[in-house]
């Protein structure tokens, strides 16, 4: 019961202080935030990144020039497909080109190699003189099927230092969707062939997608480096790890810059809780002469810290998921999506999970407690007429 | 209080020997609030102390009230020494035996008059029911059982002291202690005080109250005279 009637009273406080506890909130609110923002969109980016990699080939082939990766002949694929435990050989063309002001992906293919993360969502795949793009991209571009779309292909002089672009007029065969919205959203597809031609590299692929069978993976990785020493292989797992390792590093360097901002929060709380203080700091003279002993007035403030961190939580929760979900996360997607503005052109991957809602609370709860129990407990063992003054 | 022997005794049921009051001790602007003041109050008595502004009276009354700490000497109440309680035991002490009047009241703003009064109940475990029953069966002797919702803002001065009286009264405690009663409530407002002094002497509670208002002397049993920290009886 004594606890209960802490409890009440803490809540009565809280209902009486309304203008420092709203203060406290939003400080609680501001800080947290971003921390539930930051680690839905990091999670939502992995998760997305888990699909492609998944969903990807085995192994990833390229030249190594000095120590990068080089662009690789084609006819070796017929080469690899010859070793044992190969299913399937792709070789492909990625590379980047402006349309209409927008930084597109090209993804040069052969035959039915669709990646198998695309989803098709009307048309067909891409024949000699025809392009398949991302849904979001045909509607900034305002396409579809049947229609049709120019493309710089190369440059093809110099005059007066500009380049001038030869063009070449291109016919929607297909619009695609994809589980990832990141990737595929300002994606194109193409026949390898119109690709090799566009990037000026004919009987040439960026990189070699090889298929395996369970398991021998290690073996036709083998296999590949003994035939050609310059090969750079990257297996699923290399990816993985590379994705990872990415992904952790973007997260490390965010909390390290969250943990600063919360260690800045601390003294903002600590001003900001300090709001009538010294009404506070007499309020507690008065429990203390009324026979309060200090641990129950440090509960009683503890029952405050707690409430102000369970309504500071749920509303910093509530702000996050609409900056993130209905807003798009402007601003603070692109820390963790590489190439895009303050506003992302697609939906932005977002996983929101229980941890860091109730990390959110117990970072709300630390803020508060900081900034209430120190100066409570020091009020509180001072005799009485020393706080009543 | 552990010394049983002096618990029955009347006599010399508050005690100071030798007490010492500096602030900021040891610096330029150092004040001797009080200076060497012994003295002993009888077990249900009235006493006063008087004295112009400054000359301690509130300082005495805090010490004997467990409120303050000297600076050195020692009081003792039932024959313990309680400037060396701990902070545990004094506020026991403050629950239990000592009600403590402050001279602007100190009622806690936006807590109704009921709540105010029983507020020393909440960490007793006491629930909400019993907490207003027994703050307004008080403020109903008090003549305040219709303000008993009103916040202290809502309240007048006089109000506003019967509701801290009533506060320092919730534990029934043996000692009552009343810094400058008079000082911020009307004529009536005084007159009622006194009755109600009166009252709670008759049932047997010793009665401390500072004051440079000679309108409550006549009640008095003893009155103690400050002049610059030092009693001169």
């Amino acid at each position: 019961m004594k606890h209960l009637n802490l409890l009440y009273i803490a809540i009565r406080n809280g209902a009486r202080h309304k203008l420092r506890n709203i203060v406290v909130i939003l400080c609680i609110v501001a800080v947290v935030t971003p921390f539930i923002s930051a680690i839905a969109i990091l999670e939502g980016v992995k998760a997305q990144s888990r699909v492609s990699v998944s969903e990807g080939a085995d192994i990833y082939l390229t030249m190594d020039m000095f120590g990068r990766n080089g662009i690789i002949p084609i006819q070796i694929a017929d080469e690899i497909k010859k070793i044992d435990g190969v299913i399937r050989v792709a070789p492909r063309i990625i590379g980047r080109i402006y349309i209409s002001g927008k930084l597109s992906t090209v993804l040069g293919i052969t035959g039915d190699e669709k990646p198998s993360s695309v989803n098709f969502i009307r048309g067909s795949l891409p024949k000699d003189g025809e392009v398949v793009i991302g849904r979001k991209l045909a509607d900034y571009l305002k396409l579809d099927v049947g229609k049709e779309l120019s493309l710089g292909v190369r440059i093809a002089a110099i005059i007066d230092h500009d380049p001038f672009i030869m063009r070449k007029m291109y016919r929607v065969s297909g619009v695609f969707d994809s589980q990832s919205g990141i990737w595929a959203s300002n994606l194109v597809m193409m026949n390898i062939d119109e690709a090799a031609s566009m990037f000026e590299m004919e009987d040439f692929a960026t990189d070699i997608a090889v298929y395996v069978r369970p398991g021998y993976e290690v073996s036709v990785s083998e296999s590949l480096q003994k035939m050609n020493s310059f090969f750079r292989i990257q297996t699923k797992g290399l990816v993985k790890t590379y994705v990872e390792k990415g992904f952790n590093a973007k997260g490390g360097i965010f909390a390290m810059l969250y943990m600063l901002a919360f260690a800045l929060a601390i003294p903002a709380i600590l001003v900001t809780s300090g709001f009538g203080l010294s009404e506070r700091r007499k309020e507690i003279g008065v429990l203390k002469a009324t026979g309060w002993h200090t641990h129950e007035v440090l509960e009683m403030i503890f029952f405050e810290s707690i409430m102000l961190a369970l309504i500071s939580a749920p509303c910093a929760f509530i702000i996050s998921f609409a900056w993130v979900k209905v807003l798009n996360a402007p601003f603070i997607a692109q820390l963790f999506i590489s190439g895009i503005q303050s506003m992302a052109p697609f939906q932005v991957p977002a996983v929101f999970m229980p941890l860091p809602f109730v990390l959110s609370f117990f970072f709300a709860l630390v803020l508060t407690m900081v900034g209430s129990i120190y100066s409570t407990w020091r009020a509180a063992i001072v005799p009485p007429a020393e706080a009543l003054k | 209080m552990k010394n049983t022997e002096h618990r029955t005794q009347n006599t010399d049921f508050i005690r100071c020997e030798g007490v010492w009051k500096i602030y900021n001790e040891g610096k330029p602007y150092e004040v001797k609030a009080l200076s060497d003041v012994s003295l002993t109050i009888d077990r249900g008595s009235f006493v006063i102390f008087n004295g112009p502004s400054g000359s301690g009276k509130t300082t005495i009354i805090s010490i004997l009230g467990t409120m303050d700490r000297p600076s050195r000497g020692k009081a003792f109440l039932s024959g313990n020494d309680i400037t060396r309680l701990s902070d545990v035991a004094l506020s026991e002490l403050r629950k239990k035996s000592i009600g403590f009047v402050f001279q602007n009241f100190n009622l806690i703003s936006g807590l109704s008059a009921w709540e105010n009064v029983s507020i020393s109940l909440v960490p007793q475990g006491i629930n909400e029911k019993e907490r207003r029953q027994r703050a307004e069966a008080l403020l109903g002797k008090l003549g305040l059982l219709k303000r008993a919702g009103h916040s202290p803002e809502e309240l007048s001065g006089g109000e506003q002291q019967r509701v801290a009286i009533a506060r320092a009264l919730i534990n029934n405690p043996e000692i009552l202690i009343l810094d400058e009663p008079t000082s911020n409530i009307d004529l009536d407002a005084v007159h009622t005080l006194i009755e109600t002094l009166k009252t709670l002497k008759a049932e047997g509670r010793t009665i401390i109250v500072s004051t440079h208002d000679n309108i409550l002397f006549s009640s008095a049993d003893k009155v103690f005279e400050l002049k610059r920290g030092q009693l001169s009886l």
